[in-house]
């Protein structure tokens, strides 16, 4: 006897099907029609041109270390010289320019130009040379810039450095340190400031420009970011180690980044871990991995990357925690500012998945997802809850690019 | 007419045959040729205290007395045109008859007094100026532990292996900073050799050259070399995944090219084969390992001829104890580095010699291709630990390469 077709099983499937699908970050482009585009960097990039893929504004990114931009027509455009190891790009709020950073052997300049193109300009340089110091050791003086974000009236960058690598640890005024950090280079990247108009030279950003330190050797700091619409709050991720000193710890910081101008009677601790006044506070527990938080352009959210288990990765939106920064070491708000996090809610998860972005008008998220053993931007359709505030995806992940696209440059969306 | 059928099927078969024989010839036995039985002209009184190697009447590199051998890993920098430095330094001991093994990781700084009357100088100088015979005799004079075989690998050859794989795909665990990278495998402008280092976390590609900085790092993690080690699984997983992939097989002859040049050893293949299969199942637990670090010597800064070089010198006393119980060797160890009680030299510095005077850094290569044609069959059809087969031998040279970059058996266990 023929059996009936248990179509309501076989319905129920294949929703199953679709919605795992969606959590796996595998949308399917099957039905895609992505067209081949001429990046002029020696490598194939192809965008996907069908309606799934659709958005509004300018998603700038590199690939080959070649700063391209899609606009919402999907056309690619290069705005850089293939010679040129360029990363990090950022558009100023007001449209007018766009800040990245120019990779060389040694060291890298922080630089930006019309958002049209056009010639580039030097706000830090990086170049230095090799020496033997009096002890006879190899000593340099090159510096690494990275990551540049803008203030929201486009007057200031904060970026990362390198710059306090000869910090004197000697003569710290607060205590004695021991003598690995008297004789060793304090590596770390930290987040500074520089701007726009007449930028001192670096000998005075690396003293006056310091806006959030790191803990010697840890690892350093990360993806900083202004919070729209709060002049005084930057994000940034914090490498360190936990007490133990054995296992990593990665954090989001939130900060005011005036505060160790502002108040230099504080006793900060750059490098030394649990002494002195911390000017960062830190919004997610010690025991997760979190990494490379986006403010929404609303500055309400933020969308960061977790580190699931050593095979997945988590992109997740958060509430901001309000009114932390101000007073950073007092218990009550340590706590205060934790709790957000746990209203985190999972937007997709894969393998890898990184570098999130938030779109201009809030609805889409674009990140980097590992697929046919490349990383290209995806774009993920997000709204909030009414009642709740929760963020949550709509529909299915859709791939924007294939071919792959470079995964250590952090993107930027620009209206 | 069916005779001329029958001579033209034959003539298609021969061709075809001649043709598979050639590509066999000019893709795996010429270059594995070029790699493996290298004959090593020994330098006067580096003999062999067992006067025969077992191997001559066993066959069997893992059957009879104890083997020691030596691991050298160099830079392949262009600015070293005259030869290599030997920045990895490791002797292996293996006693066949326990299945011990142990480790000795030597400072390629170390100050000591180089065979055959080269005067002192450093470890890495000795392979420079000499070769592995040179190196090999230095390690017997100067510790009394005599080397029955070598291995060297250029770390450029690691670099193309990486870059035919593809590269690899990971997720770097977090900021790596580096002053102090030694800058050698390119063509540096910088005089005093190091390169700076900056490594963004989180999920990436890295190519060949990327991956290697990635993953010999000693100065980018708080916990040291635990901290390199997690680094190095991650990109032996990545690189074990793509070589495991069926698809590596269009790649062999490409990945036998890669080794070709940057893999050099006097064992014959089936050796190599066999001492990787004891590798892959080691109990990383139970391997001694030495490494002659603060704990048995100390940096000096040395006047020398040509200026003042930053040297490690040994503490003997500490050393030879060791050496003793690792080897075996009872009384025989010794430590003669030419190092006196008072910490001078009493053996004349060689520094003056220009870096571009080898002195006979060159390798008799044996004409063994014929040989190792007929070996490479016999290596494919034996399978390696864990069921897999070894294609040409191609899988066990490049984990002999694995093992001294990575400076662990660890490394072909992934």
């Amino acid at each position: 006897m023929k059996r009936s077709i248990p179509w309501r099983a076989f319905f129920l499937l294949v929703l199953l099907a679709i919605s795992v699908q969606g959590c796996l970050g595998t949308g399917n482009n099957s039905n895609q029609n992505f067209k081949q585009v001429n990046t002029s960097n020696g490598q194939t990039l192809q965008v996907n041109t069908s309606d799934q893929a659709l958005f509004k504004g300018k998603i700038y990114f590199t690939q080959g270390h070649v700063l391209l931009l899609i606009d919402g027509s999907r056309n690619v455009h290069t705005l850089t010289p293939r010679n040129q190891d360029v990363r990090d790009p950022a558009v100023s709020p007001d449209g007018k320019r766009i800040a990245f950073i120019v990779r060389y052997k040694y060291s890298s300049d922080l630089v930006y130009m019309p958002v049209q193109g056009g010639p580039v300009r030097i706000l830090a340089s990086g170049t230095g040379h090799f020496f033997q110091n009096n002890n006879n050791f190899t000593q340099d003086n090159y510096i690494w810039y990275a990551q540049p974000a803008w203030s929201e009236n486009s007057s200031t960058l904060i970026f990362l450095s390198d710059l306090q690598k000869y910090y004197d640890w000697a003569n710290y005024p607060y205590g004695d340190l021991g003598g690995d950090f008297d004789q060793s280079l304090f590596l770390d990247m930290q987040v500074f400031s520089v701007p726009l108009n007449n930028p001192p030279p670096r000998s005075v950003i690396e003293n006056s420009g310091i806006v959030a330190y790191a803990n010697f050797g840890d690892g350093g700091d990360r993806d900083p970011g202004y919070r729209p619409h709060h002049p005084y709050e930057i994000i940034y991720t914090h490498y360190t180690y936990d007490s133990s000193r054995s296992n990593q710890v990665i954090q989001l910081f939130m900060e005011d980044p005036t505060m160790i101008v502002k108040h230099p009677e504080k006793h900060y601790h750059p490098g030394d871990p649990g002494g002195g006044y911390d000017p960062g506070i830190a919004i997610t527990p010690p025991n997760v991995q979190n990494l490379q938080p986006a403010f929404s352009p609303t500055g309400n959210s933020i969308a960061y990357i977790r580190r699931i288990d050593p095979t997945h990765m988590g992109l997740y939106v958060m509430p901001v925690p309000e009114n932390i920064t101000g007073d950073p070491n007092n218990k009550d708000v340590e706590q205060k500012a934790l709790q957000p996090y746990k209203q985190s809610s999972l937007i997709v998860q894969g393998q890898f998945v990184s570098q999130p972005i938030w779109s201009p008008d809030g609805k889409q998220i674009a990140y980097l997802s590992y697929n046919n053993n490349t990383f290209d931007i995806w774009l993920a359709n997000v709204s909030a809850d009414a009642k709740t505030g929760a963020y949550k995806m709509q529909g299915n992940p859709v791939q924007l690019t294939s071919g792959g696209v470079d995964g250590d440059s952090r993107p930027f969306w620009a209206p | 007419m069916w005779a001329r059928v029958g001579v033209s099927i034959l003539l298609a078969i021969l061709v075809l045959a001649a043709s598979a024989g050639y590509y066999y010839y000019a893709n795996f036995a010429a270059p594995v040729s070029n790699i493996t039985g290298q004959t090593v002209t020994r330098v006067h009184d580096d003999n062999n205290p067992n006067q025969v190697r077992d191997t001559a009447s066993t066959g069997n590199i893992l059957s009879g007395r104890r083997i020691n051998i030596l691991l050298l890993g160099s830079d392949t920098d262009e600015k070293f045109q005259g030869g290599y430095l030997a920045q990895t330094d490791i002797v292996v001991t293996i006693d066949p008859t326990t299945k011990s093994v142990g480790m000795l990781s030597i400072p390629r700084d170390t100050w000591l007094n180089a065979a055959d009357g080269k005067g002192m100088m450093k470890l890495d100088q000795v392979y420079f100026y000499g070769g592995p015979a040179l190196s090999e005799a230095t390690i017997h004079q100067d510790f009394g532990i005599y080397i029955d075989y070598y291995a060297w690998v250029g770390l450029n050859g690691f670099i193309k292996v990486i870059n035919t794989a593809g590269g690899v795909d990971i997720d770097v665990l977090h900021p790596i900073t580096d002053d102090l990278y030694p800058d050698d495998t390119g063509n540096s402008r910088n005089a005093y050799a190091y390169k700076r280092l900056y490594l963004a976390p989180g999920p990436q590609h890295l190519d060949g050259p990327t991956a290697l900085e990635y993953v010999r790092s000693r100065h980018a993690d708080l916990v040291g070399d635990f901290g390199r080690s997690a680094r190095q699984q991650q990109v032996l997983n990545q690189l074990k995944t793509k070589l495991n992939n069926p698809d590596i097989i269009g790649k062999l002859s490409e990945l036998a090219q890669d080794l070709n040049g940057y893999v050099k050893t006097d064992m014959q293949l089936t050796d190599v084969f066999k001492l990787m299969n004891l590798a892959r199942t080691v109990d990383q637990n139970k391997i001694n390992r030495l490494i002659l670090d603060t704990n048995y010597s100390r940096v000096e800064n040395l006047q020398t001829p040509s200026g003042t070089q930053s040297v490690v010198v040994l503490n003997c006393d500490k050393v030879r104890q060791k050496i003793a119980q690792m080897f075996n060797l009872g009384d025989n160890a010794v430590c003669n580095t030419g190092i006196g009680s008072s910490g001078t030299p009493t053996v004349t510095s060689v520094s003056q010699l220009s870096l571009s005077s080898n002195l006979s850094g060159e390798v008799n290569v044996n004409n063994n291709t014929w040989q190792t044609a007929k070996q490479l069959p016999k290596i494919s059809t034996m399978s390696l630990n864990g069921g897999s087969k070894d294609l040409f031998g191609i899988r066990s040279l490049l984990d002999l390469m694995l093992l001294v970059v990575f400076e662990s058996p660890a490394a072909l266990q992934t």
